[in-house]
């Protein structure tokens, strides 16, 4: 009679395994996946309202705390005190629209290590730090709070640098947005909104996004001028009118449409000074994309940056432009396809700063633990040499004539030997991009800048790197030195 | 085990209640209130009680029975606590109630012996359609018991007794009945239904006359099928009387003819039923129907394995976010809060239960006792297997609840009962 309660009792224990089998399937072997799922908000769930580490700048200004909930004193809520002006550095940390910046590069160094009731404790036995850890940004908050204010709201970016080093002294993107406005229950509205607006307040302009540099990249065609020997500032070119491309009825004339001195010849000094476009689209041809491109690369184009986050790739497309003569004098004068980050151009600007050599830039100084102590610290790095330091300093000299005595002379600062380069590249929309890269102190430089004004700005169509960037750099030099000195 | 481990274990499984509940007060609060008291002693009072009744009316009963069911009771309950705590206010009444019933079936017995269910099997049949039919009462009537729709289905009875109103499940007792029934039919024909007379192939088959209670098991699962819209409920009867039909005879034609008319049925119900349908489809590709009918299923799923090992803890996982959690998911919730270890937990004590109720039967020396023994069981282990199945994704969802774990009276006061049962017939068989 036990017979067959027995085969049904074997039929439910093997059904009981069954069962056990997909418990451990789901529990353990594919408990990952989902616990990654991106549908499954139970680990957003449980980071919400936790305590996260502090964001400050070197010179000590909070930029992202969490305090307590004036709702609920158990949980958190994140502030960013300095708002738009570190909005896309330091990013948001947004239950609703997720995170960018900093709070999404170091996610796992700002989370707080507190988890489960049980394992906590077993830390706090253990003598483990549960508290979250912080950062300490290399940027200079009054210099990145002034870097906003000089772009007064028009679409452009800022970026300074310590050349020796490549810590980023400030990085602006303007418009910008507050960040605190993406953590409440209206985040999804609020982001959908800027999503909308036609100035694009998310775009990171100074490190995400690319722009033809313009005559600014006439820096880069010098650097590779002086390096080959194939000319220097006393060197003599034909000053002609026009610039007729190769292989093309197109020409390429100067700024002002006139000679670039008086028709006869002019040097290279003379040329790099007044940004004539003549004579740098006729050195790059004699130079070649190749040579061009040596220096390019050396400058960290087409390669990629380690930086918190992805920055899109500098380019100066060689191989098209080996075959292609007219495409490769509208490169060199920034045009045609070369494009680079206002951060990049920055770092074109450091390395001439530092006899040649490039410093890979960071935005992370160090990771400290809540008692203040280090836990992590970055060691700068450099790129490499991409010119001699005899071009360097010409080329230094040579871009200290351009503030002095040509294009970029609003860029003057009374006492301080600032050098430069203007460029006013062909924009999208209302008018030309206008930038200004430069260096300060020329004697021993601790700061390098890229201005740009994206589409005029406020000057729209008769806006040049001149009128408009320049500017800019003078007050932020001119306030950074007054604040190191 | 002895008796004075049994009570030793039911005040340990009371507590863990009172701590569990601690736990959720203190993730919620920081602070810890009445509620810990309160739920430490309705779990001493309703399991002590029923120990207490067992040293009473049946102390040679086996001691292994009400430690598992205390546990599982305290892992449910938590978690019933942590998603609702008025619901968990309400399981409390219940737990009482239920638990009073159990003494009563004990107290019922302590001078005769279930087998004189044997003798009144008709009259419980009756009753037991009865109780059945007892939701399709008018529900705007002026005589105080009323039927009740809840979520589109007729498996409710309300009693007006006044100052206020008890909602009952009536199929929870009908099922007993249902078991009791066929348990006594069984023993009664058993002989006859054993006579494999015809053969069809290889399989040896009964005359038809002897599959009357098969197809009258089979025409009664329809019947709560279609007039409730619970599948689970009715594969739940349908397949506990198989099983004990096979039990009975040993006749493997049972079991394949069985699994047949169930497979039609289900097939049949995938046709009719759009709401059967909806459930087969989130059984397949529950992530590819997230947003409609996988959710719940892809819920459960993210709720388990986030909770991964030793899951979130009480309180702190969001169990809350899967639909139903403390009914037909509550397996899940645990999943999630307590992680593999409460699963697993949950599963070993299930299956201990079940092999007690079995060796219960596999003890007995009265038919219908052996019989009624092995019914109850199979018909508790189809119930727990279905809804953890549905649940961990390995069979279509039911919707039926966990027996002891799920929230909901009704179930408790039945499954409490069932337990009385095999409580009582183990002492009769004891020597």
């Amino acid at each position: 009679m036990n017979g067959p309660v027995r085969r049904v009792a074997i039929g439910v224990f093997a059904s009981f395994c069954v069962l056990l089998l997909a418990v451990t399937w789901i529990q353990v072997v594919h408990a990952d996946t989902l616990k990654a799922d991106p549908r499954n908000a139970r680990p957003a769930l449980s980071e919400r309202g936790k305590e996260r580490g502090l964001i400050v700048t070197l010179d000590g200004t909070v930029v992202a705390e969490s305090v307590v909930d004036p709702m609920d004193p158990r949980s958190f809520v994140r502030t960013y005190p300095e708002g738009e002006a570190f909005a896309h550095i330091v990013g948001y940390n947004s239950f609703l629209v997720g995170d960018s910046g900093l709070e999404d590069a170091y996610a796992s160094v700002l989370r707080s290590k507190r988890d489960l009731t049980i394992s906590d404790l077993i830390s706090v036995i253990l003598g483990r730090d549960l508290r979250p850890h912080s950062l300490e940004m290399t940027v200079n908050g009054p210099l990145q709070r002034a870097a906003y204010e000089a772009l007064a709201g028009q679409t452009g970016a800022v970026v300074a640098l310590d050349p020796k080093t490549g810590a980023v002294l400030a990085a602006v993107s303007s418009p910008s947005f507050d960040p605190e406005s993406l953590l409440g229950e209206d985040a999804q509205a609020m982001w959908d909104s800027l999503l909308a607006d036609p100035e694009s307040p998310l775009s990171d302009r100074a490190t995400k996004e690319l722009f033809a540099p313009g005559s600014t990249f006439k820096t880069v065609v010098t650097a590779t001028a002086l390096d080959t020997g194939e000319a220097d500032p006393s060197t003599e070119f034909a000053d002609p009118l026009e610039y007729e491309l190769e292989g093309s009825t197109g020409t390429i004339s100067n700024f002002n449409g006139g000679f670039c001195e008086d028709g006869d010849t002019v040097t290279l000094l003379v040329a790099f000074v007044r940004s004539c476009n003549t004579i740098f689209a006729d050195l790059s041809v004699r130079l070649g994309a190749e040579d061009i491109g040596i220096t390019v690369a050396a400058l960290g184009f087409n390669t990629d940056l380690d930086f918190p986050w992805t920055v899109p790739l500098a380019t100066y497309p060689v191989e098209d432009l080996v075959d292609d003569p007219a495409a490769l004098a509208q490169s060199g004068i920034g045009e045609r396809d070369v494009r680079a980050t206002p951060l990049h151009m920055a770092m074109v600007a450091s390395a001439v700063a530092n006899q040649g050599f490039v410093p890979s830039p960071y935005l992370v100084n160090r990771v400290f633990d809540a008692d203040g102590n280090t836990v992590e610290s970055t060691e700068p790095l450099s790129l490499g040499r991409a010119m001699a330091p005899a071009t360097a300093s010409i080329l230094a000299q040579m871009m200290e004539r351009v503030v002095t005595d040509g294009t970029g002379s609003n860029a003057t600062v009374p006492d301080v030997r600032v050098a430069g380069k203007t460029g006013t590249a062909e924009g999208a929309g209302d008018g030309p991009h206008a930038w200004f890269i430069g260096f300060a102190p020329v004697e021993d430089p601790t700061i390098a800048i890229a201005v740009l004004i994206a589409g005029g700005g406020d000057f729209g169509e008769s806006a040049t790197g001149g009128a408009v960037a320049a500017p800019i750099a003078a007050d932020l030099i001119s306030l950074w030195l007054k604040g190191t000195q | 085990m002895t008796r004075n481990a049994e009570g030793a274990t039911v005040v340990a499984a009371s507590v863990l209640a009172g701590f569990g509940v601690t736990l959720v007060n203190f993730a919620r609060e920081q602070s810890v209130d009445a509620q810990t008291a309160l739920t430490f002693l309705v779990f001493l009072i309703a399991f002590g009680g029923l120990h207490l009744a067992v040293r009473t009316w049946a102390p040679r009963a086996t001691p292994l029975l009400i430690a598992p069911i205390t546990a599982l009771t305290a892992l449910g309950f938590i978690e019933i606590y942590r998603l609702d705590p008025v619901k968990a206010g309400l399981q409390r009444w219940w737990m009482l109630i239920a638990a009073g019933a159990a003494v009563a079936v004990l107290a019922l017995f302590a001078r005769s012996s279930t087998t004189i269910l044997r003798r009144y099997r008709n009259i419980t049949l009756l009753v037991s359609l009865i109780l059945l039919v007892l939701p399709n009462l008018p529900t705007d009537w002026g005589f105080p018991l009323k039927g009740l729709v809840v979520n589109g289905s007729r498996l409710w009875i309300v009693l007006d007794i006044g100052f206020t109103t008890l909602q009952f499940q009536p199929a929870e007792l009908a099922k007993l009945g249902f078991v009791i029934y066929l348990a006594a039919y069984l023993a009664d024909h058993q002989k006859a239904l054993r006579e494999a007379r015809r053969h069809l192939g290889p399989i040896p088959f009964p005359e038809p006359r002897q599959l009357i209670p098969l197809v009258l098991t089979w025409l009664v699962s329809i019947l709560i099928l279609v007039s409730q819209r619970d599948l689970g409920a009715s594969l739940l009867l349908f397949a506990g009387f198989v099983l004990l039909l096979y039990a009975a005879t040993g006749t493997s034609g049972y079991l394949v003819a069985g699994g047949f008319m169930a497979a039609a049925g289900g097939v049949a119900s995938y046709f009719m039923f759009d709401h059967v349908q909806r459930r087969v489809i989130a059984w397949l590709a529950p992530f590819q129907h997230y947003d409609d009918e996988g959710y719940q299923i892809a819920q459960g799923l993210f709720g388990m394995g986030t909770g991964s090992l030793s899951g979130a803890g009480p309180g702190l996982g969001r169990p809350d976010l899967i639909p139903n959690a403390s009914t037909d998911f509550i397996f899940a919730a645990v999943g999630e809060e307590l992680g593999f270890a409460g699963t697993v937990s949950v599963l070993a004590l299930f299956s201990l239960v079940i092999a007690v109720g079995l060796g219960i039967s596999f003890r007995s020396r009265d038919m219908f006792r052996k019989l009624l023994a092995a019914g109850l069981t199979f018909v508790f282990a189809v119930q727990t297997l279905l809804i953890i199945g549905g649940v961990v994704r390995v069979v279509p969802l039911t919707g039926i609840t966990l027996p002891f774990m799920s929230y909901g009276g009704s179930a408790l006061v039945g499954n409490l009962i069932l337990i009385a049962l095999l409580l009582r017939i183990s002492h009769e068989e004891a020597t």
